[in-house]
C-alpha cells in the first residue's frame, strides 16, 4: 500500500510538478532564489508573449505546415516498402529491411552536415522543401515501423478477396489498406509528428534561419535570465501536440463508428 | 524475375530518398573529410584531417566523454524506464491510468527538456531553493555543480528525463502480453519480489530493453539539442565539436570536421554489429539454462 502511495508520488512530482513549476513562471517573472513559491505576481510575462504573437503564431504555423508535410511525404516514401517488407518473401529482405531503419538509429548529424553541401549546389538548403526533406529522411523509420506491423496485422487475405471481386490496385488501396491501416498510419503519424515538430538542429541546419520554426523562435528564450516568457513559451509549445491528438482520436473514432467499424 | 522486379519497384519509393539523401550526405562528409568538394582548397594530402585528429588529445578526450554520457543516460533510462513501467503494471487497473503522466517528456522537445533541468538542477534553481527553505545548505554557492561541473551531469540529467518514458511506453507495451498467472505461480513457489522480476518478467523483457539501449545510447552519442543548451566547450560531446568546427571556425577546419562525422558514423555502426551479437548470444545462452 504504502509503496503504491510512494510510486503514485513519485511519478506526479517527477512527471507533473515541473509543469506547475513552469506555469507559476508564467505569472511571476520576478521570481527568485530561494522562494519556493513566487512572493509577486504579474502579467509582464504575458504581455511580452501577446505583443509579440504575430511572430509566435507565424512560427507555429511554419513548424505545423513542415511537420504536417513531413508526415505525408514519410507515408508516401513508406507505404509500398511497408507491404513489401510485410508480406514478400526475398533473400535480400533482412538486409535491407535493417538498413532502411538506419536513419533512425545513426546520428542525424552525421548525414544531414554532409547532405548540406548538396542543398546548398542545388538550391534547396535555406527553403521549407530541404527541411521537410530532411526531417523526412531522419523520421520515416517510425513510420515504416508502424505500417509494417500494421499490414503484418491483418494479413493478406482481405485484399485477395477484393481482387477476385474485381477490384483494382487503387481501389483496393483506399478502400481496403488504408481503412484496416488507419490505426497504424496514425500511430506512425504521430510519432514522426512529434520528431519533426520538436527538432531544433536540423531546421537550424538546413533552414539557415530563413525556415521559421517554432523551436529556433523558443531557443534563444531557454537561455535567457528571464524565465518568465520561455516557460509560458514552453507552455503553448505542448498545448499544439495535445490538441492535436486530441482532435485525431475524436476524427479516427468517429469514421469507425460510421462505417461501423467499432 | 518479374515478381523480383514488382518488389523492387515497390521499395524504390524507400531506396532512392535513401540512396539520394542519407546514403551521399555521409558519402560527401566522407569525400569533404579527404580533401574534396571544400569551399576552399586545403593543403595536407588525403588522410591529414585524421592525421591531425588521432594526435590530438582534446580528440580522445571528448570520445571518451561522449560515450560516458551516451552510455550513462542510456543505462539510467533503461533501468528507470523498466522499473516504472513494472511499478505501473503492478499498480490496480484503476490506478494504472496515472501513466498519463509519464508522457509529458515525450511530447517536449529536447530543448524544453534542458530548460527544466535548467530550472531544477541550477545553483539557484528549484531544488536549491528547496535545500535552503529546508535549511539543509546555508548559500546557494553551497549547493553542488550539478551543471557545468565538467562531468556532464546535466546532460545526461536532461536525457535521462527525455528518454525514461520513452523506455515505459515501450516496455508496457510489451508487459501488456505477459501473463500475470506466471507471476503468481513464481510467487507460490515461494520466489521473493525480486526473484520474481528479475527471473520471471526481466527474461521475457530483455528484446525490449537491448532494443531501447541501443537506440537511446546511440541518440545520445550523437544528438545536438540538449549539449548545446546543457554542454561545456570541454570536455565536449563531439556533435558539438563537430558544430564548433563546421560553423563558427574558419573554412580550414571543415575536413576535421567531416573526419569527426565519418568516424561518429563508423562507430554507431560497429556499435550496432556488436551489440546485437552480444545481445543475440546472451539470449542463446539463456535458453540453455
Amino acid at each position: 500500500m504504502i509503496k503504491r502511495v510512494l510510486l503514485i508520488l513519485l511519478i506526479v512530482a517527477v512527471f507533473l510538478f515541473p509543469l506547475i513549476v513552469l506555469v507559476f513562471y508564467t505569472f511571476a517573472p520576478g521570481w527568485s532564489y530561494p522562494d519556493l513559491i513566487p512572493k509577486i505576481l504579474h502579467t509582464g510575462g504575458l504581455q511580452y508573449v501577446w505583443s509579440q504573437h504575430e511572430k509566435i503564431l507565424r512560427s507555429l504555423l511554419t513548424s505545423f505546415v513542415y511537420s504536417l508535410l513531413v508526415i505525408l511525404c514519410t507515408f508516401l516514401i513508406s507505404i509500398f516498402p511497408a507491404s513489401v517488407f510485410a508480406r514478400s518473401d526475398f533473400r535480400a529482405k533482412k538486409f535491407l529491411e535493417s538498413l532502411a531503419l538506419a536513419p533512425a538509429l545513426v546520428p542525424a548529424i552525421t548525414f544531414s552536415v554532409g547532405i548540406h553541401y548538396l542543398f546548398i549546389k542545388t538550391g534547396i538548403s535555406d527553403s521549407l522543401l530541404g527541411v521537410v526533406l530532411v526531417l523526412s529522411i531522419f523520421s520515416y523509420p517510425y513510420m515504416l515501423r508502424s505500417l509494417t506491423s500494421g499490414f503484418l496485422a491483418f494479413g493478406v487475405e482481405y485484399e485477395v478477396c477484393a481482387r477476385n471481386l474485381g477490384a483494382g490496385i487503387l481501389q483496393r488501396l483506399f478502400m481496403v489498406d488504408l481503412p484496416l491501416l488507419l490505426p497504424s498510419i496514425v500511430a506512425g503519424s504521430t510519432v514522426v509528428f512529434l520528431v519533426a515538430f520538436s527538432e531544433y538542429f536540423l531546421v537550424f541546419l538546413i533552414g539557415g534561419g530563413s525556415v521559421e520554426s517554432y523551436t529556433g523562435y523558443l531557443f534563444p528564450f531557454l537561455n535567457s535570465s528571464d524565465r518568465a516568457v520561455a516557460s509560458l513559451l514552453t507552455l503553448i509549445f505542448m498545448v499544439i501536440p495535445i490538441l492535436l491528438f486530441f482532435l485525431v482520436d475524436e476524427t479516427v473514432t468517429l469514421v469507425y463508428r460510421k462505417r461501423g467499424m467499432l | 524475375m518479374r515478381d523480383r522486379a514488382v518488389v523492387y519497384l515497390k521499395l524504390s519509393p524507400l531506396l532512392l530518398p535513401f540512396a539520394v539523401i542519407f546514403s551521399t550526405g555521409i558519402f560527401l562528409a566522407f569525400l569533404q573529410s579527404l580533401g574534396y568538394f571544400l569551399p576552399i582548397p586545403v593543403q595536407g594530402g588525403l588522410f591529414a584531417a585524421y592525421r591531425s585528429l588521432f594526435r590530438s588529445l582534446w580528440f580522445y578526450q571528448d570520445f571518451a566523454f561522449t560515450l560516458y554520457c551516451a552510455f550513462c543516460s542510456a543505462l539510467l533510462s533503461v533501468s528507470v524506464g523498466t522499473a516504472l513501467a513494472y511499478g505501473i503494471w503492478r499498480l490496480p487497473i484503476g490506478l494504472q491510468k496515472i501513466g498519463v503522466l509519464t508522457k509529458i517528456p515525450l511530447i517536449l522537445p529536447h530543448i524544453a527538456v534542458a530548460f527544466i533541468v535548467l530550472m531544477f538542477f541550477s545553483k539557484t534553481g528549484y531544488i536549491s531553493s528547496f535545500l535552503f527553505q529546508a535549511g539543509i545548505i546555508e548559500s546557494a554557492e553551497e549547493f553542488p555543480p550539478i551543471l557545468f561541473g565538467g562531468r556532464g551531469w546535466g546532460i545526461i540529467l536532461a536525457y535521462v528525463y527525455k528518454e525514461v518514458p520513452f523506455v515505459v511506453l515501450l516496455v508496457s507495451s510489451v508487459l501488456k502480453k505477459f501473463e500475470y498467472a506466471r507471476i503468481l505461480t513464481a510467487q507460490m513457489l515461494g520466489a521473493s519480489r525480486l526473484t520474481v522480476f528479475f527471473r520471471v518478467v526481466f527474461p521475457f523483457l530483455t528484446p525490449v530493453v537491448n532494443t531501447s539501449f541501443i537506440i537511446l545510447f546511440l541518440y545520445s552519442f550523437g544528438a545536438f539539442d540538449i549539449p548545446f543548451l546543457l554542454g561545456e566547450s570541454h570536455p565536449g560531446m563531439l556533435s558539438i565539436q563537430v558544430y564548433n568546427l563546421y560553423f563558427k571556425r574558419d573554412l580550414m577546419n571543415r575536413p576535421s570536421a567531416m573526419a569527426i562525422l565519418v568516424v561518429m558514423f563508423l562507430f554507431s555502426l560497429v556499435f550496432i554489429y556488436l551489440y546485437s551479437r552480444l545481445a543475440a548470444r546472451l539470449e542463446r545462452e539463456g535458453r540453455k539454462l
